[in-house]
């Protein structure tokens, strides 16, 4: 894994000799006028449907409209952070129950990581907002939309648990072994520290999904982000100019947070453990 | 081309190549005649790599001519890979397709280059494994061989485009000690059987053993190039003579 | 009400339901597939201007939230002169998403290869066309299964995202609201849904993983 991105990508091709500088040369030239074209087109759609009108972007200008959107952000980060920390509580628990030599409680702990993994994080949020109120257990909006995603993280963190685990040198375990160490105390003392050390990046990255995932907390009415969003709507009646500031606000903070768990890999010499690149469920 | 080419078979003129600030070489003059083994050394970062991966262009230059068999190297396109084709090339890592068996790795380039039937290509396939000692192998992939049986095979891919000259970049420095023989034995074989040769190494005896000459590079300058037994013994320059009382210190 | 009872009652909405999630995230896959490998053609070719069109795309659409992306579709797009159909909308929505994460696996696949194998094939002689067909082609096909396994998967969860507009059927997240709606089901309708998207994911995990058994390289 020397070859980076870029380096692959360039290796690809040879150095280009004079008539692939001149294909280069029109090849770039072609691509650039389309993509003006392109562009062009979006902005005239966006002209002649009257979606420029100064009226529809001036309540940017705002601070009252951003502090709105905080507002919203705030419930956004609330929810993303506290379901954050009880996935990792509950991942961590499902990996060590799976890696257990109690046959029994490693099968349960087994069956509930891939069942979490392989459930839509909305078909939770609808469990526990509208099968359990059904029962007459009625919960605030806040944990209706926090519990079900930190469930859908709990499963995917597990994994990511159990490959940082997997990542500390066998080495290690036989050293302490040799120190007559028992198996509790090396998991506690020598493995899971070194594990969760390699894991960092990869938690951090898992954020992404559980941002994600907030984003229906409208389904419940608790004001994150997108929920505030809708209310700025239908004050301003100024939809389509919303939902494009909304959506380049997440995916701003999505990447940021993504390069920041690759910063922190390179940093520290890990790697990043995505759930495209695990077992299948 | 009706009539065999009688002239160096490898001419370099005034040949510089900078990487960025790097001058890695430096007015490169050097011409291999047709059955002629000659060796590269010098210490590392004197561009001898460099030199053997531009004779078939792995690497541009920026500035002189390189020729082969008299005709200056195409820079791109058919012209450039039909050169290539009759050049082989030999690299530090192998670089045998992941994806392939052994023989399909041999059996690549005269299927799908040289456009020979399969059945015929791999008879010889079987027959350059069996010379170099891998037959057994040809239904493996790369990963499952040795380091040693590996460079053998893809000295076998080489060989299995009939190349007018192979070109060696550093073929056993990626080996384990004990694979190193394996390897140069079979280079052996070959240049006694009048391969024109191109090595880049530091296997001293190799090169004293089966080297028509030795070109000692230092700094992307040839520095100074003699018949193996007088560069050893004699060294002419302070350059060279430092280099080989570095190597015999080990 | 219980699931047996959901069945009598919602049978044939419930077996509509799983088709058309098995199919829209058929369709999703193959579509992200198609639009991945357009992607990463522009990430991977000469031209700059491409390139960095390429990585601007995979970036916006494997950060952006899909409710984000699907209200912008359903709702943002008929002001600017573009009404599509529901179903429509959900579809385009997760194939271009399935499409960021797919390019980005075809990344991974095309650096495994490594810089070597390049310059071995180019010396033996093969032509650009050649060395992409026979070389980074198979290459990148054969160590993605796994990544594309997961990527499919991550297609029929997210299919969920269909439960947010009126589907007629509704697909499988979409049935607990619509079943809840009707009767009181509880949690029934909850078990059949999870029970079909976890029966899915694992036979297709399983499926993922014996094909990936037969191609994966050894490295």
């Amino acid at each position: 894994m020397s070859a980076n991105v870029v380096s692959m990508r360039d290796a690809l091709y040879e150095a280009p000799g004079p008539k692939t500088r001149r294909r280069v040369k029109i090849g770039t030239a072609v691509s650039i006028v389309a993509l003006i074209a392109l562009l062009a087109f979006v902005i005239r759609q966006f002209y002649i449907n009257d979606q420029l009108n100064p009226r529809y972007w001036s309540f940017f200008a705002r601070w009252t409209t951003w502090r709105f959107l905080l507002t919203g952000f705030l419930g956004t980060l609330r929810v993303a952070f506290t379901a954050g920390i009880i996935a990792m509580a509950l991942g961590l628990l499902l990996m060590l129950g799976r890696i257990s030599s109690v046959k029994p409680l490693s099968a349960v702990c087994h069956v509930i990581t891939d069942l979490f993994r392989s459930l839509p994080s909305l078909l939770l949020i609808y469990f526990f907002f509208l099968v359990i109120p059904k029962y007459g257990l009625k919960m605030p909006s806040f944990w209706m939309i926090t519990v079900p995603v930190a469930l859908a993280a709990s499963g995917v963190l597990a994994e990511v648990f159990r490959a940082g685990v997997n990542a500390v040198p066998k080495g290690q375990t036989e050293a302490a072994m040799s120190l007559g160490m028992t198996h509790g105390k090396i998991m506690a003392k020598i493995v899971l520290p070194q594990a969760l050390r390699i894991v960092v990046p990869s938690l951090i990255s898992q954020l992404v999904v559980v941002v994600k995932d907030t984003t229906v907390a409208y389904v419940v009415s608790y004001p994150d982000l997108m929920q505030n969003a809708r209310v700025l709507i239908s004050n301003y009646d100024a939809l389509v100019s919303m939902y494009f500031v909304v959506a380049l606000i997440y995916i701003a903070i999505n990447y940021a947070t993504n390069r920041f768990s690759i910063y922190l890999a390179h940093r520290s010499g890990t790697k990043v453990i995505s759930r495209t690149e695990e077992n299948p469920v | 081309m009706a009539e065999e080419y009688a002239g160096p078979i490898i001419q370099m003129r005034h040949v510089d190549k900078h990487f960025g600030q790097l001058h890695v070489l430096k007015d490169i003059n050097l011409e291999v005649a047709k059955g002629e083994v000659v060796v590269l050394i010098g210490p590392s970062g004197s561009g001898k790599s460099t030199l053997c991966r531009t004779i078939n262009r792995l690497e541009t230059i920026d500035s002189g001519e390189i020729l082969f068999q008299g005709v200056k190297l195409p820079e791109e396109g058919k012209e450039l890979a039909a050169l290539r084709a009759e050049i082989g090339m030999v690299f530090q890592s192998f670089n045998l397709f992941a994806h392939k068996t052994i023989l399909d790795n041999v059996t690549m380039g005269p299927v799908e280059v040289l456009h020979r039937p399969r059945k015929e290509a791999e008879a010889e396939a079987m027959e350059l494994l069996a010379r170099v000692g891998v037959a057994e192998q040809a239904a493996k992939v790369p990963a499952q061989l040795s380091g040693g049986q590996q460079q053998r095979v893809a000295i076998a891919r080489s060989l299995a485009m009939h190349p007018k000259a192979m070109l060696f970049d550093e073929p056993t420095s990626a080996l384990d000690p004990e694979m190193i023989n394996e390897v140069l034995d079979v280079m052996v074989e070959l240049a006694r059987q009048g391969m024109t040769m191109v090595v880049v190494t530091h296997e001293m005896n190799f090169a004293r053993r089966v080297a028509n000459r030795v070109v000692f590079m230092a700094d992307g300058q040839i520095v100074e190039q003699n018949t193996p037994d007088e560069f050893f013994d004699h060294p002419q320059s302070e350059r060279a003579k430092d280099f080989l009382d570095s190597i015999k210190g080990h | 009400m219980g699931v047996a009872e959901v069945f009598t009652e919602f049978g044939d909405i419930y077996l509509q339901s799983v088709l058309s999630t098995w199919l829209m995230t058929a369709v999703c896959f193959a579509g992200g597939l198609l639009l991945g490998i357009v992607a990463t053609v522009m990430r991977v070719s000469p031209l700059k201007p491409l390139r960095v069109v390429g990585d601007v795309y995979v970036q916006l659409f494997r950060n952006i939230p899909t409710v984000s992306l699907l209200v912008i579709f359903v709702y943002a797009l008929p002001y600017l002169g573009a009404t599509l159909p529901y179903r429509t909308c959900l579809i385009a929505c997760v194939i271009l998403i399935v499409s960021a994460f797919a390019s980005e696996n075809f990344m991974s696949g095309i650096n495994a290869i490594g810089v070597g194998q390049i310059e071995a094939a180019r010396s033996i002689g093969l032509s650009f066309t050649q060395i992409i067909r026979h070389v980074v082609i198979p290459q990148s096909l054969r160590t993605t299964v796994l990544p594309m396994t997961n990527l499919l998967i991550a297609t029929l969860l997210t299919t969920a995202m269909g439960s947010q507009v009126p589907l007629k059927p509704p697909e499988l997240t979409g049935m607990v609201n619509y079943v809840n709606s009707r009767s009181v089901a509880g949690i029934s309708a909850f078990v059949v849904s999870a029970i079909c998207y976890a029966g899915t994911s694992v036979v297709l995990g399983f499926l993922g993983n014996l094909l990936d058994k037969k191609v994966r390289i050894i490295r």
